[in-house]
């Protein structure tokens, strides 16, 4: 019974959440359904503006529930550095070589989140990603967006199973990381994608539309999100492992408490 | 200096007023107002800047090339696609500049985001969030704090290792820069941590959410849930249901916050400057929604059948024009002084 509260709290975010990314794709599935027939939310905006508020309503029930968590004056300082180290790693894609369009900010979220599971993961990779907007002067509504997805590939990082064999486990945190590289993209465009989108029709199948998302993504972000997601998988098959020590040797230093 | 949260108003309604204000003389007319506000305001330090020109650049032929695409709506025919499955059909003139002025939107919502951040300080942004969540708080504030000591740790680590003969040339040549790196910072939040236990971080007695707590926010993601898919169905009761899910929420973060304190070294006081913001960004968006109530066509734009000239009502372009006024008003923020 403890644990089932504030995992239906998790779950729960989880369905609203993606359901918030996701409603662009199934608007006209949602309105269609109206079973009270009367006058429905015509304009775009008007529906965009609600489904933005649904998902930080999400993010804030998410953060509150995962701020309880996370009182430990170890696991915050924890949390702190690493932060500060992923947003050095994302200002530095200048700076050390890697193919254009290569930010390397996802590699320490699903690495630290792996390590140290789906709650400190979610707190990573939101996190991140406000400290390096605040620097970047990137503060905007697009935020949230980009905190619950980072947030989410951290918690997924963190459900991922240790294995005992080491090759097996780069190979499944390669193509974890591969995958999220070109999901964060496809879900982080449909927010803007109505205001692009002209051509909505209420009569159009769910087939129909994800075609015409498809190619809007092919033609804005799939080039850019690819070398981001190979970027992303070839640098943790080169850093991971070592990094993954020198994390999960810190692991018991971390959880080493005298109050318990 | 313009108090912060005049700031968060001003952009609130000037995000409003560019969503409902769709016609593309007036996204441009609020684009350069929000350009003006920012050179007129922008902080001394503001190191960062993201090149607007380029992005809107993109979004405008993204956005033009997209809708062209796929409306084939329009009587002004450029030339016919060959019979490929959506795409296939008349190229219109019309099409094409709706995406334009579709485009125009977002690049205005960018410029208006982009120069919030170039005005307002990090602290300021900082200092409101709310003490609910003062941790997550503090953990930004950390790596806030040790960006600069990081990115000199990366530095030095860099030239220890050049030294050695090491160089960057593939993505292997980071492990001896990043394995380094993690292990001196993982210590360094050892160190952190124990100052912070010092000083009595933490020391508040069981903070995890109670049952209660999380059933209320069980409760409060259900109806923000139902008050959605209601206020898509039928308006204004699924926006009741939305308001009740957020009144919840905040019950919750003022109960987490009621036990902490914050203090301000130099605390943002009001002053009559931000009242004049608040007060005529109040009446431009009156303005704005007095206009959208009569008629609400005299806001939007539409080019089908056939492209016109976009109207361009001298009300609505006043209320735009009040919205510059922190551009007027505000005296500029000087370099900071406290840090």
């Amino acid at each position: 019974m403890s644990r089932a509260l504030p995992r239906s709290v998790y779950i729960l975010s989880a369905i609203v959440g993606l359901l918030a990314f996701i409603y662009p794709l199934i608007s006209k599935q949602i309105l269609s359904f109206n079973p009270l027939e009367r006058g429905t939310v015509e304009s775009p905006l008007n529906s965009t503006m609600l489904t933005m508020m649904l998902l930080l309503i999400c993010l804030t029930v998410l953060l509150l529930e995962l701020h309880g968590q996370a009182v430990n004056a170890k696991v915050v300082a924890t949390l702190g550095i690493l932060v500060a180290i992923a947003s050095v790693l994302r200002l530095l894609e200048t700076a050390i070589p890697g193919p254009g369009g290569f930010s390397p900010i996802f590699v320490p979220i699903i690495l630290a989140g792996f390590v140290f599971g789906p709650r400190f993961g979610f707190l990573m990779g939101s996190l991140s990603l406000v400290t390096s907007a605040l620097v970047t002067g990137g503060v905007g509504p697009w935020l949230p967006y980009q905190m619950i997805a980072a947030g989410w590939i951290g918690l997924t990082a963190g459900l991922l199973p240790k294995l005992e064999n080491k090759r097996l486990q780069m190979i499944m945190l390669v193509v974890f990381a591969f995958a999220w590289g070109i999901l964060f993209g496809l879900i982080l465009n449909l927010y803007f994608w109505p205001f692009l989108d002209g051509a909505s029709q209420t009569e159009e199948s769910f087939q129909e539309t994800l075609y015409r998302y498809g190619a809007f993504y092919l033609t804005s972000s799939l080039a850019w999100d690819l070398v981001r997601a190979l970027g992303n998988s070839i640098l943790i098959l080169a850093i991971g492992l070592p990094v993954i020590q020198a994390l999960d040797r810190f692991r018991h230093r971390l959880q080493f408490d005298l109050a318990k | 200096m313009i108090n912060p949260r005049a700031w968060l108003l001003w952009v609130a309604i000037t995000a409003a007023v560019i969503m409902v204000a769709s016609n593309p003389l007036y996204a441009l007319s609020l684009l350069i107002v929000v350009q003006m506000v920012k050179m007129a305001q922008r902080k001394a330090d503001n190191a960062y800047d993201l090149p607007l020109l380029r992005i809107a650049l993109v979004i405008l032929i993204l956005g033009a090339v997209y809708n062209a695409l796929f409306v084939h709506s329009g009587d002004t025919v450029l030339f016919i696609m060959p019979d490929l499955p959506l795409i296939g059909g008349p190229i219109t003139l019309e099409a094409l500049l709706d995406g334009m002025a579709n485009g125009m939107l977002l690049v205005a919502l960018l410029a208006l985001f982009l120069s919030f951040n170039a005005i307002v300080p990090v602290s300021d942004l900082l200092r409101m969030t709310p003490m609910a969540f003062r941790d997550v708080g503090v953990v930004i504030l950390v790596a806030f704090t040790y960006l600069p000591e990081t990115r000199r740790h990366l530095s030095r680590i860099r030239e220890a290792q050049a030294i050695r003969g090491h160089e960057m040339h593939g993505f292997r040549d980071w492990r001896p820069v990043v394995v380094p790196l993690l292990v001196g910072g993982l210590e360094r939040s050892m160190q952190i941590a124990e100052s912070m236990v010092a000083r009595g971080y933490g020391s508040v007695a069981d903070r995890a959410s109670s049952p209660a707590e999380q059933v209320l926010l069980i409760l409060c993601l259900l109806m923000a849930l139902v008050g959605w898919v209601f206020a898509l169905w039928t308006g204004w009761p699924g926006w009741l249901i939305l308001l009740v899910s957020v009144a919840g929420v905040l019950v919750l973060i003022w109960r987490r916050g009621k036990y902490a304190k914050r203090t301000n070294l130099k605390p943002n006081r009001w002053t009559p400057v931000d009242g004049i913001v608040i007060v005529v960004t109040l009446i431009a968006l009156v303005i704005i929604i007095g206009m959208n109530t009569v008629d609400s066509s005299s806001l939007t734009w539409n080019p089908y059948p056939i492209v016109l000239i976009p109207d361009f009502d001298s009300r609505i372009g006043f209320a735009i024009l009040l919205l510059a006024v922190p551009a007027i008003v505000g005296k500029k923020r000087e370099a900071e002084r406290d840090n």
